[in-house]
């Protein structure tokens, strides 16, 4: 007892002696140690793994879908933890900062996905009741070849998605530790690479509920303090925040408060931040559409998304987690544009200099003299919604890895035990090789998740649309609309990496705006649809009777008599 | 039509009553989706009318005189500088390169308010008493917004190298100012809700109540379907 009492105080002495230490260098928004968040996140990280040990995975099935335990509510929470990654902690603000209105579209474009994949998917995805995304094509489309592409695609989704993910933690590891970037995304990756896998998916689950819980505090805190402290309506910050938008539209003059850089509250006229498509902002009311279009499907195919609805029980459960998924989802997206509104105002004297916009949530804690710690927890809170994204994903891509390619497809003999391992390999690889991308700082955090979602609306989310919803699409089919969505996606992400390394291809202002790496599911997906339902019309090919019984009969409940 | 034909699944030729009462169902609720967020987005499209902010008209009066130089009073050249510090206050929504040119046209605005006496303070490394020069030339005071702009002065202001604004920053300077002076508006974007511009609360906020609105008639709906068609959905 005496020894738990001294480790408290000495812990109590650091987190005290940390934020007076920081209240003194408040100008310095980064490469310091800082020790209070640092043990904040430690002690997360702590709770996490033991989170984790206590609901380790005992074999496949479990590491795979939980076991299928978890009631709607906590599957929501699991629903929200997941989605709610380090591009809506951190990147969603980030781009509203920098494009003011245009980032709504992210905004919109991250929640209304979650209509189309309910009204159209997830209890039909339940009912139909395989276990991976690769197993539901592979199965609907009678085709081992799919199957395989189907894991690939999981994987390379999956993996695109985490890059955006390893850029917040190395982000966020920086500003905590004080180190370079590099180190930060190394040190990140270890951490989240080894809690993965020594939790698995059940632990994962069970997390993902805790971390809900921290993600959302940790984030709505700081906004209630803005608001007061700088004499806007504090008791709901995302109704107070309006009249800080139309501030900015009109500005402010100082005199509302201080902010930690010893600046008073004020801003220039700046109506660009919330007028539509403001020239000034470089992005246009076709890119708006573009990029909310492709996020909205995007969301609608992403594998690690649509295995979540295996994890339920039911079908109801599937629905019913949606609900309950978006409306936790929704607290934090009706949050994320008060930090970028904030934001504008705190770092608009010229003394802060240039921010990196991807940390901007936290500069404006900090800009806005919020307490070190409440700033250090909310740096802790960013790396927790990295955390929980990034281990779904990776049990998302190693279960392809496993499951679908190496079960189903190379060697069906394969034991439990070898399935366990294989699935631990795929996971390590799949995490050294995202910290090797993530390190090349390719684009903005949401910019980076973004592909994954373009990548995913070209090419599975037309598989299960039509492979739900009409029988007619047969192998053939499915073949062409995937080979039409991946080369619509393989087009605008030769552009994109050549444009990266300074090489000039033909046509490519055209191919950079039209078919830009962030938002190329607005042509891609129609155009794999459009294939998918043309060659399954010319071919010969018949959907084995099989399926389309199975599909009328068990999943949207035909009764032929 | 054979047994198997029976079992085709097409959203759009349903074969039971419970799949024509779903595909109602989402067909309603995806109208509603797509009207209530693209919809808005194109009225936003088909209303903007491109409206300048004050100092844009400021701008456009002083410019022809500014440049003719003869013509232009001290009083044209503060209003000249003011302008340019506006946009400057925009900060992080100003280009690298036109921050360049504002800086130039701010430092040479600046340089030929002063008597000749003066001038070659401007032409060497600033210290503080030229900017409060310079802040005095601008005729800023510490009220309002000129407490902005006097930080801004500090940041901004540099060593005038030619007496004349270069030929580069001459041509580019109204193109810039319409850039970040003239912004899209409608009766939207004027009209407030809750404090907002109007336009954007409907984005930022509606939109997402209206998705988990959608979300619940759907889950509400379904399930009382289901129990009409007595259909299990087995566990």
């Amino acid at each position: 007892m005496k020894l738990i009492n001294k480790v408290l105080y000495t812990c109590l002495f650091f987190l005290i002696d940390s934020s007076v230490a920081m209240a003194q260098s408040a100008t310095t928004l980064e490469d310091t140690f800082k020790i209070g968040p640092a043990i904040i996140l430690i002690l997360l990280l702590v709770t996490f793994i033991m989170v984790g040990i206590l609901n380790r995975a005992k074999d496949t099935s479990t590491y795979w879908a939980a076991g299928r335990k978890i009631s709607p509510i906590g599957a929501g929470m699991a629903i929200a933890s997941n989605w709610m990654s380090a591009a809506s902690f951190l990147g969603m603000a980030a781009i509203m900062y920098g494009s003011g209105y245009h980032g709504l579209s992210y905004v919109v474009g991250w929640t209304g996905g979650y209509v189309l994949l309910l009204i159209l998917m997830a209890g039909q995805i339940r009912r139909y009741g395989k276990y991976t995304a690769a197993d539901f094509i592979g199965d609907r489309y009678y085709s081992q070849g799919l199957r395989a592409f189907g894991a690939g695609l999981a994987i390379f989704i999956s993996f695109s998605y985490c890059v955006g993910q390893f850029a917040g933690i190395g982000l966020m590891f920086k500003w905590i530790l004080g180190i370079n970037y590099t180190w930060a995304v190394i040190i990140g990756a270890s951490v989240v690479l080894t809690y993965t896998l020594i939790s698995g998916m059940l632990g994962v689950t069970k997390n993902m509920q805790i971390q809900y819980v921290i993600i959302i505090i940790s984030f709505i805190i700081p906004l209630f303090i803005l608001c007061y402290k700088f004499g806007y309506f504090f008791f709901l910050p995302q109704v107070g925040y309006g009249s800080v938008i139309s501030d900015i539209v009109s500005g402010i003059a100082p005199g509302k408060g201080i902010s930690a850089l010893g600046k008073e509250f004020g801003i220039m006229p700046s109506p660009e931040f919330a007028m539509p498509w403001d020239p000034a902002t470089g992005q246009t009311a076709f890119q708006w559409v573009a990029i909310c279009f492709s996020l909205m499907i995007g969301t609608a195919g992403l594998p690690h998304v649509i295995q979540r609805f295996y994890v339920v029980p039911r079908a109801h459960d599937a629905r019913w987690s949606v609900v309950w998924g978006l409306f936790f989802i929704c607290i934090l997206y009706w949050s994320a544009p008060v930090y970028s509104a904030f934001g504008k105002i705190l770092s608009a004297s010229p003394e802060g200099g240039k921010l990196a916009k991807d940390a901007i949530v936290v500069y404006t804690a900090q800009l806005g003299d919020v307490y070190p710690l409440i700033v250090g927890f909310l740096a802790a809170g960013a790396v927790s919604a990295a955390f929980s994204t990034v281990s779904g994903l990776l049990v998302a891509g190693a279960s392809a890895f496993s499951h679908d390619l190496y079960y189903r497809v190379i060697n069906p003999d394969a034991s439990e035990k070898t399935q366990m391992l294989m699935a631990r390999v795929g996971t390590i690889l799949m995490a050294a090789g995202v910290a090797i991308v993530a390190l090349m700082n390719l684009g903005l955090i949401a910019q980076l998740v973004a592909v994954a979602f373009s990548l995913a609306g070209c090419t599975i989310f037309p598989l299960f649309l039509l492979g739900i919803w009409w029988s007619g699409s047969n192998r053939a089919g499915a073949w062409g609309g995937l080979i039409a969505g991946s080369s619509v996606s393989a087009i605008a992400l030769i552009y994109f990496i050549a444009g990266k390394f300074g090489v000039t291809l033909p046509a490519n202002a055209f191919f950079n705006y039209y078919l830009n790496a962030w938002y190329f599911a607005i042509f891609g997906a129609p155009v794999a649809i459009f294939t998918n339902i043309v060659v399954s019309l010319i071919s010969k090919e018949k959907t084995p009777f099989k399926v389309v019984k199975f599909l009328a009969e068990k999943v949207h409940n035909y009764k032929v008599t | 039509m054979t047994n198997s034909d029976k079992y085709n699944v097409n959203f759009f030729r349903p074969m039971s009553d419970h799949a024509r009462a779903n595909r109602k169902l989402v067909l309603t609720l995806a109208i509603i989706w797509a009207v209530g967020v693209f919809g808005f987005q194109f009225a936003l499209m088909l209303l903007n009318e491109p409206t300048p902010e004050k100092s844009y008209t400021t701008f456009e009066s002083v410019w022809p005189a500014v440049v003719e130089d003869a013509s232009a009073t001290i009083e044209m050249k503060q209003d000249f500088s003011r302008v340019l510090l506006s946009v400057l206050g925009k900060n992080i929504a100003v280009k690298d390169h036109h921050k360049a040119i504002l800086k130039e046209a701010l430092s040479w605005a600046v340089y030929s308010m002063q008597a000749d006496t003066l001038k070659n303070v401007f032409q060497k490394e600033l210290d503080e008493k030229s900017i409060q020069t310079a802040v005095q030339s601008i005729g800023l005071t510490s009220t309002g917004m000129d407490r902005i702009m006097i930080d801004l002065v500090r940041f901004s202001l540099q060593k005038v190298e030619n007496d004349q604004i270069s030929a580069e920053s001459k041509a580019a300077l109204p193109d810039i100012m319409e850039l970040y002076l003239v912004h899209n508006q409608n009766i939207f974007t004027k009209a407030r809700f809750l404090g907002f511009p109007f336009h954007y609360w409907y984005t930022a906020q509606f939109l997402l109540i209206m998705f988990v609105f959608l979300c619940l008639t759907y889950a509400v709906v379904t399930d009382k379907m289901n129990k009409r068609f007595d259909f299990v959905e087995e566990a």
